[in-house]
């Protein structure tokens, strides 16, 4: 058996372990590779920066806590950011697992650094079902959809949500995703009513939404891990996107280097056969 | 760390270990994991649309004197008729009205939301192009739009100019493949980097103030 059969027939438990240390190792010594902003990223950092102090935006939770590696990230900077502007934050989830208290979470942990006040700077919607009539329902009323916030207070009796009723009072749509509500957004929200809106999405779907990107439907785009590393820099708030791209890198390398050898094997056994049965 | 913090991150951690433990090979572990997973969903989502959609969409607004909206309760449980044979009919209904809705919502927010605009930013970048890159680039985007389009067209058999374009098309989209593989992989290592983060950093966190 030549070295490249023996490679072919590799228990696939090799690659997993290859894959593994490629992982781990850059945890215990970290290799600090560069990380260029993209164009995406920076207009999108620029659309809410841009934004007027003191509006309000809806920061929207639409993934499940499978997909916080990559999410999560943007969903911090995004709150650091806002809360910098002193921007007023709605947020909401379209997802039933998790959304609402990973929103929950993130925003309270962060008001707390810029004091801010829940019901005054921030107000969680919670979840309700049926993306399309939510979307939908908020253009008329926020409150027909979302009579109380995630904890069952009315929204009356929250000061933030007075001078909020519909999408007209919301300046801008920060959407982070890992499923086709994303879509939902903006063939409902931003097509319908003219809402602009950025989104941070799971690197799986970012292929996808360079469309929306490109026909200025989107005004930036966070791309998985990598598009939250980049937001975190610009926002100035290093967190666990930003370490984790060293590991990516590095697993990168593994996988490049394992598809051209797996290829190179491929044709030279394939050239080999071809010898031995002329 | 409070001793529930401590507590809540090795179950964690175990159903963390215990799914990647298929990894080797299957085990009971990973199989308790899988099971305990797809229960919990299960009685999760069933309680959250009890309390979301039957009692706050539904029960509470009659309570409330909007006793109309019996009818789409009514509708609701209509579709549970397609368990008995005899009265499966009745299902069709509700069906219907999903359908006509559902039909009604996506014909205009596709069209306004998705084609009409990348329609427009196909011919605008083409149209708009300045210097020869640019109007390289619009005339690829072009050219791929329409190959790819043609290769979905199965009204004529794919021989001659149509067969050309055709195979362009198919390049064009295993191009698209590639960047989409290229994305999932990089998709894929940052859960995988995620659940390390949370292994190293608070699972074994925790050993100092266990140990």
């Amino acid at each position: 058996m030549t070295i490249w059969e023996r490679f072919d027939n590799m228990d696939r438990r090799w690659v997993y372990l290859m894959v593994g240390l490629a992982v781990i190792i850059p945890f215990l010594v970290p290799m600090k590779f560069d990380i260029s902003i993209t164009p995406e990223v920076q207009s999108f950092y620029d659309a809410v920066d841009n934004l007027p102090d003191s509006c309000t935006v809806m920061l929207v939770f639409d993934y499940y806590p499978s997909t916080a590696a990559e999410c999560e990230p943007m969903a911090i900077a995004a709150a650091h950011h806002l809360f910098r502007k002193d921007c007023k934050i709605i947020t909401l989830s379209n997802i039933p697992y998790g959304g609402p208290s990973m929103a929950e979470t993130v925003t309270r942990a962060i008001a707390k650094e810029y004091d801010k006040e829940y019901g005054e700077d921030f107000v969680n919607l919670g979840f309700k079902y049926g993306p399309i009539a939510v979307l939908k329902g908020m253009g008329i009323s926020i409150e027909s959809i979302f009579p109380t916030d995630n904890s069952g207070t009315p929204l009356a009796e929250l000061p933030m949500m007075d001078s909020v009723t519909n999408y007209e009072q919301v300046s801008f749509i920060y959407e982070i995703a890992d499923n086709a509500t994303a879509d939902l957004w903006i063939s409902i929200v931003n097509a319908g009513y003219g809402v602009p809106m950025g989104v941070g999405c799971t690197a799986v779907m970012a292929p996808k939404f360079y469309a929306f990107l490109g026909a200025n439907q989107i005004v930036g785009l966070l791309g998985g891990m990598k598009g939250a590393a980049e937001y975190e820099i610009l926002v100035g708030k290093l967190g666990t996107a930003y370490r984790g791209m060293d590991i990516q890198s590095m697993v990168h390398f593994v996988i490049i280097a394992l598809v051209i050898i797996g290829n190179i094997g491929f044709f030279v056994t394939k050239r080999r056969n071809r010898k031995k049965s002329a | 760390m409070s001793g529930i913090e401590i507590l809540q991150i090795w179950i964690i951690a175990f159903f963390t270990l215990a799914l990647f433990s298929f990894l080797y090979k299957d085990n009971p572990f990973y199989r308790l994991a899988e099971n305990i997973f797809a229960g919990l969903t299960t009685g999760y989502q069933v309680s959250l649309i009890w309390d979301t959609v039957i009692i706050q969409k539904l029960w509470d607004p009659m309570m409330g004197g909007q006793w109309w909206m019996f009818l789409p309760g009514l509708l609701g449980l209509m579709m549970f008729s397609r368990f008995s044979p005899k009265l499966s009919w009745m299902s069709r209904v509700p069906l219907a009205v999903v359908m006509g809705i559902t039909a009604g919502i996506f014909l205009t927010t596709q069209l306004h939301g998705f084609v009409l605009p990348q329609m427009q930013a196909t011919m605008s970048t083409f149209v708009n192009a300045e210097g020869f890159a640019e109007f390289f680039l619009a005339a690829l985007i072009a050219v791929g739009v329409i190959s790819t389009m043609i290769y979905f067209y199965f009204s004529h058999e794919h021989v001659g100019v149509l067969g050309v374009t055709a195979k362009l098309g198919i390049w064009f989209i295993m191009i698209s493949f590639g960047a989409h593989f290229g994305y999932t992989v990089m998709g894929r290592v940052s859960l995988l980097i995620g659940r390390t983060q949370f292994l190293i950093e608070d699972w074994i966190g925790t050993f100092s103030y266990i140990f």
